[in-house]
């Protein structure tokens, strides 16, 4: 029904054209719902105002075709033709949008009065209809736009749009402005008028939920720019392309658990023309990015992507791995066929009992055990563990204990700029530059008294921070952190993550991230994978696994982890029978109830 | 509350302008009886001390100026404006034969400034930067540097000492009995063409910046591009959508405006020698005539503040969002 060919749309600004949509290309058949989303300046509006012809100063190339006519060409009949008669817009809710001297039964009734023949009292009749249809009151009919509460604005402006009774609907961020509450209700009026009436829909709107719910087509946009397309349940649960997957990061209706990072940069200086224009931005940007704009290509049905590297990349990949030691009466099985993947750009965070593998298996991963059997690929081909580990843009890893993982007699700096010693990488003194920057990125002092203080010296804080500048240093491209909080108090271990995922977020590296703690897994990770006895036994978002876990052991192991939470008001009741006893009545009286429970629950 | 504020600062400002009225006459130099006979600048007086001493006494011209300030207010407050010096008659209905004619030639500027402005100003602003608009522009930043009295000068060389098409003064054809109705307007038509087109001029350029610059402020609104997207006339975007938009910016200055317009008036009615207020406040100024400066002062301040002052109440009127920002 609308099909866009290669559409481009470029304002004349003074500093020389702005290209608000760049060659976009897509078909929306009758009855189809069509998402939108980006951040804000990526084209979205330009691209819903150009179907209407309302990009005044805009040029346009390229072709809009809506039922084999094409409608932007020399002159505006084509649009005026189908204006509100055939495509109708809800714009996004604005104090303006609305004419403020006219009344907003005036303001639908011109649409009718213009595109329908009607008689005055049919008008009439039809304008508050529609207006109760969408649940507003009739006597709100002769208020002025001022009075209306933003809901309120918002439904007068939906019904203004269905009044003519369009075949494509076009929203603008139509629940921005609303609550929870009147976003659904206004959700299902539009789903219910769009069953009786059958229009086709494209909704723009930041709310990846919203667009989850009403379209099943989705299209991101960067810089004008089509980055990935495709039907939306699976677009918006299996992003391929790194802006997408940013996008869902940054939306705390898909984030539930985690801490919302947004994509770093993001002023929008124009991007290189001839390369991809997501490249500043992107987390695995390659030298190729630079220069080759990416070209939409169709991956499956339905699905098309614009990416130099083919979307996310995958950077490591361990097969059937197995690992076992020998103990003095038979062996014990550390890994037991583990299938393991890291995405570019993602933190994985390992999970389990202790004595569950999560360590063996990043030792494997880092190379510092073979394993058994089992295959480890990485994203070069020819790379081993060792050699990933032994290269900068590689693999680095972190231990459980900066006391033993740093020397205690070596100084800050000869500690920090060690490996690229070993290295012999650049000269010294960019050694020591290395070594400052990665100091000020931990957020350590980088005064020369620090520097030469010795490793004994330091808090444990400080050490797990100097052994992650350690890490830095050779700018991974994947950080496995084994347990490195685990040792730490609390405040410290809360500042050492954030600054640890702010870096993570900045550099874009991966993460592997091992710890017993569900409760910072569920902070920190996209993905999530439980270990038990040495095997994997649930893989999955992190959303997925905590909020509906598969394997019977996850259950358990979240259960318990709830269950903590769900008990922890019985803190103050303990302390209140700590005070109204004696200490040795109230250990009594604990034990009895723990027993007791014992009991309950088999 | 806020209503009784508003009407306080009027009558302060009356008060103010009242007092102004009194004395800045009384500073001039120079006194009424040594003008009443004399020629305009000869300092000869017809009277002899003794009359000028009485004639002082019966206007209470002899009395410290104080005491005159109070007595002026205290027969302003029992609506008596007091009798002219000069033509011996009563202030009042001097101003009232005199009104009129200001009136009609400043309401007939309002309108043919109004009308002209804003069709000028709205196209100019819809051809914004192009060949139509840049013409305008620099067409009526010209004029409107021009003050009205030059224009009237000007008018009155070409348009009627010239061509011979207008009348050189006055507001009606002395001496003319038996005449019907029509011919009468026509009469008054005909004399008042010039004046109003002078001052009209003048306004026109003010008026014309002014609706091009409120259209180009509408015209990127977004209930402007909503209007668009609903597909209505182009007519209908610009007169109900636009226009209606401008008029209450419009409306305001239009009154607000009023005050200067009273002052080109005067300067015009004096050129064409219209028999209006203006040319009557030369001449009372020229013989000293206190009470009758005052008057007319009076008078037109009056109407000044009343336009002021009806330009909010419309104001509030034909903006609904004013109304709820009050209560």
């Amino acid at each position: 029904m609308l099909e866009l060919n290669d559409l481009s749309i470029v304002y004349p600004e003074n500093h020389g054209p702005l290209t608000a949509v760049d060659h976009v290309s897509l078909r929306l058949e009758r009855g189809g719902r069509l998402g939108i989303i980006g951040e804000s300046g990526c084209g979205k509006s330009s691209l819903a105002l150009s179907l209407m012809g309302l990009n005044r100063k805009a040029r346009t190339h390229g072709t809009i075709v809506y039922q084999g006519v094409q409608l932007n060409g020399q002159s505006d009949k084509a649009f005026k033709a189908v204006r509100w008669k055939k495509i109708a817009m809800v714009f996004q809710n604005g104090s303006e949008v609305l004419n403020p001297v006219l009344n907003v039964f005036e303001q639908l009734d011109e649409v009718l009065k213009t595109h329908r023949r009607f008689s005055t009292k049919q008008r009439r009749e039809l304008v508050l209809t529609w207006l109760e249809r969408v649940g507003l009151d009739r006597n709100w009919a002769f208020e002025f736009p001022h009075r209306l509460s933003g809901g309120m604005r918002q439904r007068a402006l939906l019904a203004m749009a269905l009044c003519c009774e369009p075949e494509l609907l076009i929203l603008d961020e139509p629940t921005s402005s609303l609550d929870a509450r009147s976003r659904s209700e206004l959700m299902g009026l539009i789903d219910s008028i769009q069953a009786d009436q059958g229009y086709s829909l494209i909704l723009i709107s930041h709310q990846l939920s919203v667009i989850e719910a009403m379209t099943t087509d989705l299209l991101t946009l960067y810089a004008g720019q089509m980055m990935e397309y495709g039907p939306t349940h699976t677009l918006l649960h299996h992003p391929m392309h790194p802006y997408t997957r940013g996008l869902i990061n940054a939306s705390p209706d898909y984030q539930i658990y985690k801490e919302l990072w947004g994509m770093p940069g993001g002023n929008h200086e124009t991007p290189a023309s001839n390369g991809c224009p997501f490249a500043p931005r992107c987390v695995q940007k390659g030298p190729r990015c630079k220069n080759s704009r990416p070209q939409v290509q169709i991956i499956t049905d339905g699905r098309s992507l614009a990416c130099n590297k083919g979307g996310i990349e995958i950077l490591l990949k361990g097969e059937h791995l197995h690992k076992s030691f020998a103990l003095k009466k038979g062996t014990v099985q550390a890994l037991c066929d583990v299938n393991v993947e890291l995405k570019s750009g993602e933190i994985l965070a390992v999970l389990g009992k202790t004595g569950s593998g999560k360590s063996t298996l990043a030792h494997v991963l880092s190379g510092l055990y073979p394993s058994d059997q089992g295959r480890l690929t990485f994203w070069e081909p020819g790379l081993d563990s060792l050699s990933a580990t032994r290269k900068r843009d590689g693999l680095q890893i972190v231990f459980q204990d900066p006391y033993s993982s740093t020397s205690h007699r070596m100084t800050v700096l000869d500690t920090v700029k060690e490996p690229l010693d070993i290295l012999g990488w650049g000269t010294s003194e960019s050694r020591r530059d290395a070594a400052l920057s990665a100091l000020a990125q931990v957020e350590l002092p980088n005064k020369p008294e620090f520097l030469e203080k010795h490793g004994h010296a330091l808090s444990g804080g400080q050490r797990q921070r100097l052994s992650l500048a350690r890490a830095l240093t050779m700018k991974p491209r994947i950080l496995i952190a084994d347990e490195i909080t685990s040792m730490l108090d609390p405040s410290s271990r809360a500042n050492l993550l954030r600054t640890l995922m702010g870096l993570q977020n900045a550099q874009g590296f991966s993460m592997i991230f091992i710890t017993h703690d569900l409760f910072l897994a569920r902070k920190v990770a996209d993905r999530v994978m439980v270990m038990d006895r040495g095997r994997c036994i649930e893989q999955g978002s992190s959303v997925r696994v905590f909020q509906n876990p598969f394997h019977p052991r996850t259950r358990e192991l979240v259960d318990t982890m709830l269950g903590n939470v769900k008990n922890e008001p019985m803190l103050g009741m303990k302390q209140n029978v700590y005070n109204l006893l004696k200490p040795r009545e109230a250990e009594t009286f604990f034990q009895v109830n723990h027993n007791k429970e014992q009991r309950r629950t088999p | 509350m806020k209503k009784l504020g508003r009407l306080t600062e009027y009558v302060i400002t009356v008060l103010i302008i009242l007092s102004i009225n009194f004395f800045l006459p009384r500073m001039m130099p120079g006194d009424p009886f040594l003008f009443l006979s004399g020629d305009q600048g000869e300092q000869i007086s017809a009277y002899s001390d003794e009359q000028i001493r009485q004639y002082k006494a019966c206007y209470g011209l002899d009395q410290p100026i104080f005491r005159s300030y109070l007595s002026y207010l205290a027969d302003l407050f029992r609506g008596r404006l007091g009798q002219s010096l000069y033509f011996n008659e009563s202030v009042g209905h001097i101003v009232l034969r005199r009104l009129p004619w200001t009136v009609f030639l400043v309401c007939g500027a309002i309108l043919f400034s109004t009308v002209l402005g804003t069709a000028l100003g709205s196209l100019s602003a819809f051809y914004r930067n192009r060949l139509l608009d840049n013409v305008l522009y620099g067409f009526m930043m010209f004029f409107s540097e021009i003050p009205a009295f030059l224009i009237g000068l000007f008018f009155l060389f070409v348009f009627a000492a010239s061509l011979g098409l207008f009348p050189l003064s006055g507001a009606l054809t002395s001496f003319s009995p038996d005449r019907s109705v029509v011919q009468v307007l026509k009469d008054i038509i005909h004399h008042a063409v010039l004046p109003v087109a002078a001052l009209s001029l003048t306004r026109l350029g003010g008026m014309y910046l002014l609706v091009r610059n409120i259209m180009i402020s509408i015209i990127p609104k977004a209930y402007m591009r909503t209007a668009r997207a609903k597909g209505l006339s182009r007519y209908r975007i610009f007169i109900r959508h636009g226009l209606r938009n401008a008029l209450l910016p419009l409306t305001t200055r239009i009154f607000m405006s009023l005050g200067t317009l009273v002052g080109g008036a005067v300067l015009v009615e004096n050129v064409f020698a219209y028999p209006g207020l203006g040319l009557m406040i030369s001449q009372a100024v020229m013989v000293h005539d206190y009470p009758l400066i005052q008057g007319i002062f009076l008078v037109i301040t009056l109407l000044v503040l009343s336009a002021n002052l009806m330009s909010e109440v419309l104001y509030r009127v034909l903006d609904p969002r004013v109304k709820d920002g009050e209560g």
